[in-house]
């Protein structure tokens, strides 16, 4: 177990009580990373790209520096894989409409599951709407396990991607993408992961994994709101037209017509978000520093004493059973709302979420209208889970 | 709140009203079916009014929500009967205007109110309180 790296996280110097299992939703940032923000400000503050003037050329030379950062951190040693957006929703709308949209013909379809975030749902249902092509969905099992061979049956050769997701972010189950990607590739359908849950401690080798589009967002893993990643593969590079228009990602514009730079530099129209990509920066320095194996290892450790500890009160239903669970669990509780949990749990410092994790097909699909969800991450300890247990028990009493 | 007066407040209101609601039961021959829904949270009930011209003779409701969503929307159901669906819609939009600038319900001299008046410093759970009521006026405006 990882000890006193509270310390690095100066909300919990502001708040010493509080007990935060609400890290699938944002995790808290680290003090170097808040420094990293704040210092931009202070001594860094210009636009990028656009100066010759010794504060322009620095500002963008760390943020160029990041984008060879974050390459590097996903495994691919090409800086211009890797496009800086707003977050994993703008990545995945990205891929949807600047990818996607054009390819599509009737007949062809788009597979993904029904575990999905619905950022990574939506786009391709109103996709599937507007050009009247197939949206296939595979299912899970009781256990939030995907059917293997029932989403294997879903890709054909008329399957233009494959998206899902690495870790469910209400299930907490960790999808073998592995062999997802396999199966896709079998079809020679590219694949979408979003990697907004597994990013900030699993070993996402892009180039091992032969993965084609990959979408993650900052604040999910110690960054700042507001910043996010997409990447694409040297070999679709090519093949994703700008988002937006604006300043920033033209070759030469004239009255008749204009011609556009190559991704990743047609992605970022108008001034971008730089301390944002700075604070990102920092935010990998910080994890790898830890290093993702420790991290996962921590938030493993205090999972399953979570799971075990959760089994123990029979008024307590946790929301599937996957074979290998990351650091999230949803639960329900006999007569009680989540909602109701929520609130009591919020009156002894313990912040959890409720409600539908923005995955409605999936909880219709386990027939629950919402779920409270914990999760954890590298600065809870044994004593929030202790904490969290106690509680629950003591609503449980008192609701009775 | 302190947790204290958290429990009070369930022990001695929500609790009683949300564990015994008012006409809860599907009612589908109702005149009026109004749905009552607040998509972040997932809480969705149906409201049934049986009505006379514009009287309303009789409201239930069915559906999922947390205790506090439905012990409002029980009280909500209460009042109403017997109200013409102006006045429903009325007392409906003051009751939720007052919620969203956070104002005591001084006006509402009216201890079941009261009860609502309470309920409403309860943090961050607007939403829950105003789902029916929100839906009523609405509705019926
Ligand atoms: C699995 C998953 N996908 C996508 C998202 C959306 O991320 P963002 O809101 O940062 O765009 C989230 C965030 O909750 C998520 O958990």
């Amino acid at each position: 177990m990882l000890d006193d790296l509270k310390h690095d996280f100066p909300i919990f110097n502001s708040y010493p009580e509080l007990i935060y299992l609400d890290s699938a939703a944002t995790a808290h940032r680290p003090r170097s990373v808040i420094t990293a923000i704040n210092q931009f400000s202070i001594l860094e503050n210009s636009n990028i790209h656009r100066g010759v003037y010794d504060l322009s050329n620095n500002a963008t030379g760390k943020y160029e520096e990041v984008r060879l950062k974050v390459a590097k951190f996903v495994g691919s040693e090409n800086a211009n894989n890797i496009a800086f957006t707003k977050g994993t929703t703008e990545s995945i709308n990205i891929v949807a409409q600047s990818y996607l949209a054009d390819r599509l013909e009737q007949g062809d379809n788009i597979v993904t599951t029904i575990m999905e975030h619905h950022a990574n749902f939506i786009p391709w249902q109103m996709l599937a709407e507007k050009h009247s092509i197939e949206l296939r969905i595979a299912p899970v099992d009781e256990n939030g396990d995907l059917i293997i061979e029932q989403l294997n049956a879903l890709i054909d050769d008329r399957t233009k991607l494959v998206a899902f997701n690495h870790i469910s972010n209400t299930l907490g189950t960790v999808n073998d993408i592995e062999q997802l990607i396999e199966l896709a590739h079998q079809k020679n359908a590219p694949v979408l992961i979003d990697a907004a849950q597994s990013i900030l401690y699993y070993d996402l080798d892009v180039k091992k994994l032969k993965i084609e589009f990959m979408a993650f967002s900052g604040h999910k893993m110690f960054g700042p709101f507001g910043i996010g990643v997409l990447y694409v593969a040297d070999q679709l590079m090519d093949e994703i037209k700008p988002y937006n228009y604006g300043g920033g990602i033209i070759q030469s514009v004239t009255v008749n017509g204009t011609s556009f730079s190559n991704f990743p530099f047609n992605m970022e129209a108008g001034t971008p978000n730089v301390s944002g990509v700075l604070g990102l920066g920092s935010a990998i320095d910080y994890i790898e520093k830890i290093g993702k194996r420790m991290i996962k290892e921590h938030i493993g450790t205090l999972t399953k004493y979570c799971v075990e500890q959760m089994k123990q009160l029979s008024e307590v239903k946790m929301l599937g059973s996957p074979k290998n669970r990351s650091g999230i669990i949803s639960f329900v509780v006999d007569e009680i709302h989540p909602h109701d949990i929520a609130s009591f749990l919020n009156k002894d410092q313990i912040a959890v979420r409720a409600g539908m994790h923005c995955t409605q097909p999936l909880l219709h699909h386990f027939g629950e209208s919402a779920t409270a969800r914990a999760s954890f991450s590298i600065y809870n300890s044994k004593s929030d889970v202790d904490a969290l247990i106690k509680s629950l028990k003591e609503l449980i009493k008192f609701w009775a | 709140m302190t947790k204290e007066e958290l429990q009070v407040l369930y022990k001695a209101k929500i609790l009683p009203e949300s564990k015994n609601p008012y006409h809860f039961e599907v009612a589908d021959q109702a005149d009026l079916k109004i749905e009552a829904y607040n998509s972040l949270c997932g809480d969705k009930f149906q409201l049934y009014l049986e009505t006379e011209g514009e009287l309303i003779k009789k409201v239930s409701f069915y559906g999922f929500g947390c205790a506090v969503s439905k012990a409002s929307t029980s009280l909500m159901a209460r009042k109403l009967e017997g109200m013409q669906f102006k006045e429903a819609a009325n007392l409906c939009n003051a009751f939720v205007s007052s919620l969203k600038e956070q104002q005591p319900l001084q006006a509402f001299e009216d201890e079941e109110l009261g009860i609502l008046n309470q309920l409403m410093r309860f943090d961050g759970r607007i939403d829950c309180i105003k789902l029916g009521w929100e839906a009523i006026d609405k509705n019926l405006k």
